[in-house]
């Protein structure tokens, strides 16, 4: 320690300048997360035991919008249950898929670039575009895909017409765009060691085996990445079912004397991020909005939690 | 990020928060400027449709000729849920006058203050509202004593039928009551396998305009008691429609067979609407269709009559669902005096209200207006205008949480005719209770 | 990465017995086997690739239509508008729209880009106290629905700003660093050796220095994988034009202009259609000369770390 005495000067003052050169770095972001994170989830909290209509200065009602939500608000509950199915159903289907056409793509030889880029493509669609376009594909009457259905003697399902298509059509809308969980997959699925596949041939196992063996424990933790961020963007699922809810109940744009009915049809479409819309921007009622963003926020922390996870490896935060 | 760090952030970004909203008072009045002095006003309103577009900009031109001194920056294409965002929001991008399709939101505009009490404006300019404007239209523009917005164009609700189907079918005039209306609906109806090649009338809500608002005008319900309560689960009218609709629905087939036959209907605002296809030979709409089913070319004679009234009702025969365009200032705005003569002029001007409603094929709003003999005579428009100056057609009050209590009954109806709904007084009890709920949070 | 597609790592088809024996006619069962196995192959991807690409073709048949054909159950056009196209390029708005996204995608990817790169070499490469957390906060607000914050970020933009109305409150934040490009680019400057900014560093360059010298260069990939990420975001996004443009029609984007093209009283789906096509076109172009920078990209989202 004594003998080191003479560097500590220096050595403190390197890491002044160390400090302030991280801090200079760090700076735009520093400023961004304040203004564009903390200060906005502040004002959140504090809006949410306010009354107020975006007007009219804020008075504080306590605990009203809470209740309010959760248990005098029939579409929370509507859209939480949603939330659930999506979770269950549209996740799933999304890896399954999504695992099963990297592993067909991986298995292609001849054009395989020609495959994969349209594989890739529809995931680049503009969400409104890919909307409108499937909406039109499905139309219940005279859409071309119940036209076809029709013509083989298949039932012709309402879609996005029907509560109990409507989100089948979304996982329908959301299989189309598999793109990012193909190229994923097909990345893990290239960085499994031959050595393996080739011992387990030699052991004789079959290509069920290989699979269920060799392939998925290689592969596991990018599964379970799939799945984490999957059901994050699940929490911030919007823009689809609100195309889709608009424009199959026909309401779209300024519509006169229309009703408009957020999650058409019968609230099978609505989520979280669109009663915050709806409760914030067409209702204005400000404090409830702000109850359900936090309730949008608590589960989106809970599953980021979950991928940071220093066990599970799926993002490293160390180096 | 040290601790210490951290909470100093945090209390620094609260008191942020608090002065940032201790700012977000009311706007001012802005009723100090001369109109009479050269000046700029933004104006908005809900037109996207090319025709419309050209009227509506017509209409100004014709303004700006009258007013030399006031130039007017046109936006089209502005829902309501834009018009409160941006009322709220204030500043130079907001508008001085505004223009909404949405009636039910009236309540919104009037209670939260974004639009200017007209009140003064009309007195300045000795305009007697009560015998300017038709009653309906008077009601759906105030809120609770205030007024603040004005109608511009009306829409009336009633029955287009097709004449050669009911000639087929041996029907010689629109049914006037609705047992009437239920013998020829199912008269109409012809089943092809377990479809129908034809259909009287589609019953099902979603229906396009076959909603609870338009039908239950047919009752003339109360949906307020005079506290302001829902009245939905007491007004018997309401128990009344929802059975007669499902009465309706049994009788052409039942709402599975029904809502099958509905997914193969084109898009209510194309060429493929089911009423011009033949699809359907009857339906509830508004003034607007008859233009329409002329553009779309269709192959068979339309009439077009007042949608029929309950039995025990008969002799309000002639009545319809009222709505229309509304117009009012922003209260934020600077130059309210200069944005009030535009209101004047659109909403009390003959010859400005009649042009608008010939061009975009509306309802004119003003007594003078409806009796003005440039006012465009074709049949339709002739049996609407009629519909429109019934003393009992009526429309959905405004409320202060705009729309939402029709969306919350529309919703038991939804569940009621697909069965997921069982009991209707308790279902409309919960009903009233939901609206009293909503309405009293919004207060 | 493209080679290895094409050479998958293993011919399952090739079963160990008769590689063992190798005699003929179990060869020529083999070979037989894995020709069986290649057909398989293909035929599902022809399957595939026709789910991917048949709802592609049936919007572009209908943009081709007339506007009585296009809701009828006809597939095939019976006479081809290429017309619509015209009318929906001149529709009123729809060049406003395309300058606008232009804008918006063209200044934020430039903005996030310039903003996020020191911020994602700090963490990536600078030994500091509160690494962790930080990297934790940027993961955090990388998984932040937008929707959360959207209220007061209203507020903010609307009463004290006074910028509701135009593109300025989606831009202006993306000059702060994005949380997302931040998270990528970090990933990918851990693969830059630390050798090289050592060497720098020993040749006198000080760390602005070494970053514009050695790490931008060493990084590019990484940069236009986050560049085009960016780009496409702000091209698609409809939330944040919706709740801050929605009021002023001289500044919508394309995805929030395209809803209300097919607005009320006038649906064409035959336009509708041709204005789908005419909004997706610019990115699948940017794709097919950007294919390996992008799927890089997504690589790099998930997998490295």
């Amino acid at each position: 320690m004594t003998i080191l005495h003479g560097h500590s000067a220096a050595l403190r003052s390197k890491r002044r300048r160390e400090g302030l050169r991280t801090l200079a770095f760090l700076s735009p972001w520093l400023i961004g997360f304040s203004v564009f994170f903390v200060y906005p989830l502040v004002s959140t909290v504090y809006f949410s035991f306010m009354k107020y209509d975006g007007f009219k200065p804020p008075t504080f009602n306590g605990l009203t919008n809470w209740t309010y939500v959760f248990s005098q608000y029939p579409f929370f509950w509507a859209a939480m249950s949603n939330t659930l199915w999506l979770v269950a159903i549209m996740v799933t289907a999304r890896v399954i898929f999504g695992l099963g056409i990297g592993m067909l793509i991986t298995k292609i030889k001849t054009g395989a670039g020609f495959f994969r880029t349209f594989f890739y493509l529809p995931y680049l669609a503009p969400p409104v575009a890919a909307t409108l376009a499937f909406a039109f594909l499905l139309n219940p009457g005279t859409g071309p895909v119940n036209q076809l259905l029709g013509d083989l003697g298949l039932p012709q399902p309402g879609w996005f017409n029907d509560p109990t298509w409507s989100k089948p059509a979304l996982t329908l809308l959301a299989l189309w765009g598999i793109g990012d969980l193909m190229v994923i997959f097909m990345a893990a699925l290239l960085d499994v060691p031959k050595e393996q596949y080739e011992a387990a041939e030699l052991d004789g196992a079959g290509s069920w085996k290989r699979f269920r063996y060799v392939t998925l424990p290689n592969i596991s933790p990018i599964v379970l990445f799939a799945v984490v961020t999957g059901v994050i963007q699940t929490m911030q699922y919007y823009t689809q079912p609100i195309i889709a809810g608009k424009t199959a109940s026909g309401v779209i744009g300024a519509g006169a004397g229309q009703i408009y009915e957020p999650g058409y049809p019968g609230k099978s479409t609505l989520t979280l991020p669109q009663l915050v819309y709806t409760l914030g921007f067409q209702r204005f009622d400000t404090g409830s909005a702000c109850v359900v963003a936090l309730v949008l926020f608590a589960l989106s922390m809970a599953f980021t939690a979950l991928l940071m996870r220093r066990r599970s490896g799926l993002i490293t935060v160390e180096d | 990020m040290p601790r210490i760090t951290r909470v100093c952030l945090a209390g620094a970004v609260t008191a942020l928060a608090l002065t940032a909203t201790a700012c977000t008072g009311s706007g001012t009045s802005g009723a100090n400027d001369d109109a009479s002095k050269p000046s700029t006003i933004t104006f908005w309103h809900p037109w996207s449709a090319p025709n419309e577009v050209k009227a509506i900009e017509a209409n100004v031109a014709a303004f700006e000729k009258a007013h030399p001194n006031i130039k007017v920056k046109v936006v089209g294409n502005v829902d309501a849920d834009k018009v409160n965002q941006a009322l709220r929001a204030g500043g130079s991008n907001a508008p001085d006058v505004v223009a909404s399709p949405e009636t039910s939101n009236v309540g919104k505009f009037c209670s939260s203050g974004v639009f200017a009490d007209l009140k003064p404006f009309l007195e300045k300019s000795k305009i007697d509202a009560e015998k300017t404007f038709p009653k309906p239209m008077l009601d759906y523009t105030q809120f609770e004593g205030t007024r603040c917005s004005l109608p511009l164009l009306g829409d009336a609700y009633g029955l287009y039928y097709n004449k050669t189907a009911f000639e087929k079918a041996g029907i010689k005039s629109p049914p006037k009551t609705l047992s009437e209306f239920k013998a020829d609906a199912i008269k109409l109806t012809k089943t092809k396998g377990d479809s129908y090649s034809q259909l009287g009338f589609m019953p099902n809500f979603h229906g396009y305009e076959v909603t609870v608002p338009h039908l239950a005008a047919q009752w003339s319900p109360e949906y307020f008691t005079s506290d302001g309560k829902s009245n939905v689960a007491k007004d018997p009218a309401f128990k009344e429609l929802l059975t007669w609709q499902q009465d309706m629905v049994k009788s052409l087939g039942g709402f599975k067979k029904l809502e099958k036959y509905r997914a193969t209907f084109g898009d209510e605002w194309s060429a493929q609407n089911p009423l011009h296809t033949g699809q359907i030979a009857m339906n509830i709409d508004g003034e607007w269709r008859g233009g329409m089913m002329k553009d779309a070319g269709v192959d068979f004679e339309v009439g077009v009559a007042p949608f029929p009234v309950p039995d025990d009702q008969a002799d309000t025969y002639g009545k319809g669902f009222l709505t229309g365009t509304i117009i009012g200032l922003a209260s934020t705005s600077t130059k309210q005096n200069a944005a009030w003569e535009l209101v004047k002029y659109m909403t009390t001007d003959t010859d400005a209200v009649v042009s608008f409603a010939n061009a975009i094929n509306n309802v004119p709003s003003t007594f003078e207006a409806l009796k003005s003999p440039k006012l465009e005579n074709d049949t339709t428009m002739q049996a609407f205008v009629k519909i429109a100056e019934n003393p009992n057609s009526n429309t959905a009050p405004a409320a202060v949480n705009g729309s939402a209590y029709q969306e919350t009954l529309q919703n038991f109806a939804y569940d009621f005719e697909s069965g997921k709904a069982k009991d209707l007084d308790a279902g409309l009890k919960k009903t009233a209770e939901q609206i009293d709920t909503d309405i009293a949070k919004a207060k | 990465m493209t080679n290895a597609v094409t050479a998958p790592p293993v011919s399952p088809a090739a079963p160990g017995p008769a590689r063992a024996t190798g005699r003929s006619p179990a060869s020529r069962a083999a070979r037989r086997q894995e020709l069986l196995h290649w057909i398989a192959v293909h035929s599902l991807g022809i399957a595939a690739a026709l789910f991917f690409v048949m709802p592609f073709v049936f919007i572009l048949l209908t943009s081709l239509m007339d506007d009585r054909q296009a809701l009828t159950s006809a597939l095939w056009p019976r006479s081809w508008n290429w017309d619509n196209y015209a009318t929906v390029w001149q529709a009123p708005g729809f060049l406003t729209w395309w300058r606008n996204t232009l804008i918006y995608a063209g200044l934020g990817t430039l903005l996030t880009v310039v903003s996020s790169i020191p911020v994602a070499y700090a963490l990536a490469k600078f030994r500091f106290r509160g690494r962790r957390i930080a990297m934790m906060l940027v993961i955090s607000a990388m998984m932040l629905p937008p929707q959360v914050i959207i209220v007061p970020m209203y507020l903010f933009w609307a009463k004290q700003m006074h910028l509701t109305g135009t593109l300025w409150p989606l831009i202006i934040p993306m000059a702060f660093g994005d949380a997302f490009s931040i998270f990528l680019l970090r990933q990918f400057l851990l693969t830059v050796p630390n050798e090289y900014l050592d060497a720098a560093k020993v040749d006198g360059c000080g760390e602005l220095r070494t970053l514009l010298r050695i790490v931008i260069p060493l990084a590019k990939p990484g940069i236009a994988a986050v560049a085009l990420f960016q780009f496409f975001y702000c091209w698609n996004d409809y939330f944040g034009p919706q709740i801050y443009a929605s009021d002023n029609p001289a500044a919508w984007t394309l995805s929030y202009g395209l809803e209300s093209f097919k607005d009320n009283h006038h649906t064409n789906w035959n336009l509708t259609m041709a204005a789908t096509l005419l909004v997706m076109a610019p990115v699948i172009a940017v794709f097919f000369f950007a294919q390996k920078a992008f799927i890089e990209g997504v690589t790099l989202t998930g997998v490295k770390g």
